[in-house]
């Protein structure tokens, strides 16, 4: 059964939230690439570059099902989206584990590629349940950095990326059991309550005001 | 346990320490930033050339040894690594 209008509707506007939140970290941590040329931004903009046009092609299919305009088939789309979603989170994830790796502490060591069928699962299944395994993994980092730094900042960052993760995992449920429309909905309501979490360092940032006319 | 340090933490390092360190107004010795800085005499030269030539630092030449002040750019990147700083700490990374 499809997701009925309104639902679908709230949906898919919301979709655009995570855009605009995922595109602000993106240029928030390219403008600290261009100014100390720190890889580790690079990788946490490549991570929201990728999460930005991810929800943006989802709510893009979203709406146009509503008025439809795009020639390309949907299902292409969702997917494409979900792909990119999926890329997004493993570079977050990929980026502790550098971190991991440079500062020479004890990981998590989570980094053990869940078992997935791809004969039993549709390639959207395999995706959502890798996006949750890497923001799984992106929460166990940030706690353990929490714990190092004490960091409040941190903390609210580590709860954002649980809503995230529980949204990711109720995505792949709501793909597993498609007549609960309400599981989709929460779904995203989680998800873009995670990414306005993550919204706070930016406007901190926002605030500090830090001007500087180029690389240096 | 010892952590690796970035290139840019290495600079702001060198930065903060000629910032800090320069009590009296008239620049600090690469011994003080050797010390503070935990490298190489090798390596602390040439990072210093460079910063130099980027204009983060200014070389102050006195008659048998050079000092090193930091330049107003000086200040304002070490204003923006700490701002940056903050902002990949909050997403449990280190710059």
């Amino acid at each position: 059964m499809a997701i009925s209008g309104d639902i679908a509707l709230i949906r898919d506007v919301l979709q655009f939230i995570g855009v605009f939140v995922s595109f602000s970290i993106a240029y928030v941590s390219f403008r600290g690439v261009r100014q100390t040329e720190s890889s580790a931004l690079l990788r946490l903009a490549t991570a929201f570059f990728f999460l930005g046009f991810g929800f943006l092609a989802e709510g893009v299919v979203g709406l146009s099902q509503i008025a439809p305009v795009l020639p390309i088939s949907a299902t292409t789309i969702v997917v494409g989206g979900l792909l990119l979603e999926t890329t997004g989170y493993f570079f977050l994830a990929f980026s502790h584990v550098v971190d991991v790796m440079l500062s020479k502490k004890m990981g998590a060591a989570l980094l053990v590629l869940p078992v997935i069928s791809f004969s039993t699962g549709q390639l959207s299944d395999v995706l959502s349940i890798l996006s949750f395994y890497f923001v799984l993994y992106g929460v166990v980092e940030t706690v353990y950095s929490y714990a190092r730094t004490r960091k409040p900042d941190t903390l609210l960052i580590a709860v954002g990326l649980s809503l995230i993760g529980m949204g990711t995992f109720i995505q792949w449920l709501s793909l597993l059991y498609l007549q609960v429309d309400v599981l989709s909905l929460l779904e995203v309501i989680l998800q873009e309550m995670g990414l306005l979490i993550l919204f706070t360092p930016v406007l901190r940032f926002a605030l500090g005001g830090v001007r500087l006319d180029g690389p240096v | 346990m010892a952590q690796y340090r970035t290139q840019v933490r290495i600079i702001a390092d060198v930065l903060s320490t000629a910032r800090d360190m320069n009590t009296e107004g008239n620049g600090v010795g690469v011994t003080t930033l050797l010390r503070k800085g935990n490298m190489s005499y090798t390596r602390m030269t040439k990072l210093l050339s460079e910063l130099v030539g980027s204009g983060l630092l200014l070389e102050l030449n006195g008659e048998k040894i050079s000092k090193y002040m930091i330049s107003p750019k000086g200040v304002q990147f070490l204003l923006a690594y700490g701002s940056f700083e903050d902002f990949a700490t909050s997403f449990g990374l280190r710059l």
